[in-house]
């Protein structure tokens, strides 16, 4: 009966997909969200034309128009999409192209879930040199390039200056940074002692992800190499420990916010109730919009800038970004020639997709005047040189992240003590690497 | 009672049901234990490893704390789900628009999926900014931790637990109400019964089947507490609200190690199966021969 | 105090009681409804703005201009509506056979069965999962239906709710040389409506708001349930600039469902003049 059933439904399947036309199918597969009522078919966005939605979708809606051969039907799923992924993979039936964050590549690779695409860049006019390094070394692994970069982003201080004027922290009109812990610490006093609030906005709870961000840079910032081989971390060291007693001293003297998650810490920062917001490039266009409404709390007050560097000189930071990458799966060569296409013109458009506030993955782009005339890109742009990631044989790094968020916010908090919660975090880490396959 | 033969054809009643039973919930536990007893990924590599997995749970002080929080919930949870809703079941247990309203608006929070309810109570719960900490503010008062302190986190998942799910198994109890036939309480009447003892000895023993049930499934829905969590704290603070099936799901689909989640999944399942034995055992021995 | 002002006294306060508890029950509703009425851009800002105007209903103009949110509202009633059929005759025909007729090993079976209530979802997810690729059944009606027909619990309840019939019913019929069958759907079904009913209205609703299964069996676009379609068109971050159609998303897709309960719910308490507690 159920093989009846079965047989039923394949027969109408392949009758409801049976192509009519002669047309190349691709199927594209991405997060990001849903705005056709922002941008109707074919045209332009009649509402927030620089957000995430509205550029990925008027740039399809831009592909399908200049390439009517080619039949692009998108698979919209909720970030970030690998539970789905997964499960197609498991299935038998993954996406001809899919969008992925840099991080996550090495375990796909590792599987040869997602195929090595230098021969194919090389046919399409590719050429990896044009990818800013810090997008090149994200999709780069084992020497060959499995994806085609769409962006870099990273955490940033995001500034309120009007409080850091009224604290005495801006001088010819930028926030006076610190270079140094002891700075930072005598700094956020004095900008509470002058402003009666905390002076750095974090979210504490239900959050892993930044405290690892927060990290991790710091950890490059002391040159630090905490992964000795790609199935060992160490973070019981000095280096880690410093960074981990910073946070929590400032948490403990009131210079940082308690008890907000996500949500709540945007709108302190939007609300004027801290100085300074470390969150991502994702926000910048939020934050600039406001800095330019009459009235609101950010108006005129805004500025952003890459973390200060606070035990080295050299200018560093822990970045990820998004790559266009090719499950692996049999397909016919117009299919693959269509993917190729698809990943070029998005490549073309980098531009488009850098007005969303994350950092472009073109050098062409990066460099070009009318990227660097954009609100305060010209302040965070080199990042796109100097930001660095995990090394690319390092699996598992969504997972890895959350274990150390999680026990660096148990130490930040106060409810672990700095060393117990470093050793924890190593030894699941560990624990978690030795366990793989 | 009267004299039935037991005859094979009767069985046919329950082969329905049988069927997608041993298919597609046996099977796949049957498949579940024998992938406990492998390393196993997502993606296809496996290796034998017998015991293995069990002995690292049993080692995993993230697991050993998960559950004892699920037990802890349990406690916390499991007899406010019993009990208020029989309350609430006895007091609308009757006709007229009042009550249908009534009863319409304590299930209504029953419709609302995981990820509102979580979103609705975690602004209302957030000591920065939330409903609670503003009234207290009025007050003077300080802003409880309710979700960033480990003492408390658990005692605020019972306390969304409960708002959400006390409707249906109102809903049971005003079914069971209603099969209580109507001639007994006539009789109660008859005999100027006062309404404490009609609601002592004759309305709670009819409804003692239907609350061992609510409670025997409030164990098992509890014990597998996933959504609350994952959603607001993450398993935060400190771990502390980590229940078993969120440890199970971020081994499983966030770390591929599906050989081990598997075997927590089976550890989960025999604490399960235990809590629900002895509760059967225990309400069997306790209701009248049918 | 007289019998009667001890009656009037006991109304009062259930009443006050029952208006403190649904108010309880209600405000996040309430409020869950106020945010949808916002734009996201306010709520950004601050959720007080919630409570003063300007109110929109531009969130749900978003959502009725997706083009796919109608065929997922479809898939989702399909699915739900199918699997609580399912359900149903299933439970009852096997809630009858444990209960109130014999054969060689059903109380063991019985036993079997309920050893199911504890299986816990992750148990079976991933297994199940894998059978469904070998057997070619995900992205399909079936993929979604199939597991809700296979939980033991529409059994146990149907079960315990047979057994708490006389079974001098039975035995009048039987009398009369009907045959078990006929027993079972002219006597002893239409005495079960409460339960059925609310055995309908919980299996609509777990099926309804199923999220894990659904999200990794069908896993395109065009065959989301509206639960995870709806998860699908939010942007990152919903939770700080998407607020308002997240709420509106929750009101749209509890609306069905609170249909579906007040359809439901008149046959579950039938007007119960005299036969009430008090």
């Amino acid at each position: 009966m159920k093989k009846l059933l079965v047989l039923a439904l394949a027969v109408l399947a392949l009758a409801g997909c049976a192509p009519k036309d002669s047309r190349t199918h691709i199927t594209l597969q991405r997060f990001f969200g849903e705005c056709r009522a922002n941008v109707p078919k074919g045209k332009p966005p009649l509402r927030n034309p620089d957000g995430e939605c509205e550029v990925i979708t008027r740039l399809l809606d831009q592909f399908r128009q200049q390439n009517p051969d080619i039949d692009l039907s998108v698979n919209i799923v909720a970030w970030p999409g690998y539970d789905q992924l997964s499960a197609e993979y498991a299935a038998g039936d993954p996406p001809d192209i899919a969008i992925m964050h840099q991080s996550a590549m090495p375990d796909y690779q590792k599987r040869g879930l997602i195929a090595p695409l230098d021969a194919d860049f090389r046919q399409a006019g590719i050429d990896p040199a044009d990818f800013t390094p810090a997008a090149r070394q994200g999709v780069t692994i084992d020497g060959h390039v499995y994806g085609m970069p769409f962006d870099n982003w990273m955490q940033l201080w995001h500034i309120n200056t009007a409080l850091f004027a009224r604290a005495g922290l801006m001088k010819d009109g930028q926030p006076v940074l610190p270079h140094s812990p002891d700075e930072l610490i005598q700094q956020a006093r004095q900008f509470k002692a002058r402003t009666g609030l905390p002076y750095l906005i974090q979210a504490t709870a239900n959050e892993q992800a930044s405290y690892t961000r927060n990290l991790y840079t710091y950890l490059m910032d002391q040159h630090a190499v905490f992964f000795t081989d790609p199935k060992h971390i160490r973070l019981d060291t000095p280096e880690a420990r410093r960074v981990v007693d910073l946070f929590r001293r400032m948490y403990a003297e009131g210079l940082m916010t308690h008890d907000q998650d996500y949500p709540a810490a945007t709108q302190a920062f939007l609300n004027g109730q801290g100085g300074v917001y470390q969150v991502g490039t994702w926000m910048i266009g939020t934050f600039t919009s406001e800095s330019e409404t009459p009235g609101h709390p950010l108006y005129r007050a805004y500025t952003v800038k890459p973390y200060p560097m606070l035990y080295g000189s050299a200018p560093t930071a822990y970045v990820d970004g998004h790559a266009w990458v090719m499950p692996t799966r049999p397909r016919t060569p117009a299919q693959k020639e269509a993917v190729l296409r698809l990943m070029k013109f998005l490549q073309q458009h980098d531009f488009d997709w850098s007005r969303t506030g994350h950092l472009p993955s073109q050098i062409q782009v990066a460099q070009s005047a009318q990227y660097l005339a954009l609100p305060h890109r010209r302040d965070i742009i080199g990042l796109a040189t100097v930001g660095r990631q995990l090394p690319h044989d390092i699996q598992r790094q969504f997972a890895i992240s959350d274990i150390i968020g999680d026990e660096m916010a148990s130490a930040v908090t106060g409810h672990k003590p700095t060393e117990q919660a470093l050793q924890d975090a190593q030894r699941r880490v560990n624990d978690l690497l030795y366990n793989l396959i | 009672m009267s004299a039935v033969r037991p005859r094979w054809s009767n069985a046919l009643f329950v082969a329905p049901f049988l069927f997608f039973y041993l298919t597609l919930l046996i099977w796949p536990l049957l498949a579940g234990m024998a992938l406990s007893l492998f390393k196993a990924d997502l993606f296809g590599g496996r290796a034998f490893v017998g015991f293995e997995n069990f002995a690292r749970l049993m080692r995993d002080r993230v697991f050993l704390q998960a559950v004892a929080n699920t037990f802890y919930f349990v406690l916390l949870s499991v007899p406010p789900l019993t009990v208020l809703p029989l309350f609430l079941a006895l007091l609308l247990n009757k006709g007229g628009r009042l009550a249908a309203f009534f009863r319409g608006v304590f299930f209504s929070s029953s419709v609302l999926s995981v990820t509102i309810v979580t979103l609705i109570w975690r602004m209302i719960l957030m000591p920065d900014g939330g409903f609670i900490a503003d009234v207290r503010a009025l007050f003077g008062a300080a802003a409880i931790p309710f979700l960033s302190d480990p003492r408390l986190v658990m005692i605020s998942m019972a306390i969304i637990t409960v708002w959400w799910c006390l409707g249906l198994p109102m809903m049971l109890y005003l079914a069971a109400l209603q099969q209580v036939p109507k001639d007994i309480y006539e009789a109660a009447a008859l005999d100027n019964a006062s309404w404490w003892k009609t609601l002592w000895s004759i309305t709670l023993p009819s409804l003692y089947r239907t609350v061992a049930l609510v409670a025997i499934f409030q164990v098992v829905l509890q014990f597998q507490l996933f959504g609350q969590p994952q959603l607001i704290t993450q398993g935060g603070p400190n771990g502390a609200s980590r229940p078993i099936v969120l440890f199970i799901f971020e081994v499983g689909f966030r770390r591929w190690d599906i050989g081990y989640a598997a075997a927590a999944s089976q550890i989960l399942f025999a604490i399960i199966l235990i809590a629900t034995v002895v509760q059967y055992a225990v309400s069997s021995r306790g209701k009248a021969s049918a | 105090m007289s019998p009667r002002n001890a009656r009037t006294l006991r109304d009062g306060l259930t009443l006050i009681v029952l208006i403190a508890l649904g108010l309880v029950m209600l405000t996040p509703l309430i409020w869950t409804v106020m945010l949808s009425l916002k734009s996201n851009g306010e709520l950004l800002r601050s959720t007080a703005n919630a409570f003063h105007g300007p109110w929109t209903l531009e969130n749900y103009g978003t959502i009725l201009k997706n083009s796919q949110v109608f065929r997922w509202l479809m898939n989702s009633a399909i699915v739900s509506g199918c699997t609580t059929i399912g359900v149903l005759v299933l439970s009852s025909l096997a809630g009858y056979g444990f209960s109130r007729v014999e054969f060689p090993g059903r109380d063991a079976l019985f036993l079997f069965v309920l050893f199911g209530l504890a299986i816990p979802e992750q148990a079976v997810i991933i297994t199940r999962h894998q059978m469904f690729s070998f057997l070619h059944l995900h992205n399909s009606y079936p993929g979604l239906i199939l597991p809700g027909l296979s939980a033991p619990f529409g059994v146990f309840l149907m079960t315990q709710y047979f057994r708490a019939i006389p079974k001098e019913l039975d035995e009048a019929a039987l009398l009369d040389n009907a045959s078990r069958l006929k027993v079972f759907w002219k006597v002893l079904l239409p005495l079960t409506v409460p339960a059925q009913a609310t055995l309908g209205i919980f299996t609509f609703l777990a099926s309804w708001n199923d999220y894990w299964w659904p999200l990794i069996s069908a896993t395109r676009a065009d065959m989301f349930t509206l639960t995870v379609g709806l998860a699908s068109s939010q942007i990152n971050f919903a939770q700080t600039s998407g607020l308002g159609y997240l709420m509106t998303q929750a009101v749209f897709a509890a609306v069905p469902i609170l249909i579906v309960y007040v359809i439901f719910q008149k046959y579950i308490v039938k007007a119960v003049s005299g036969a009430a507690v008090r």
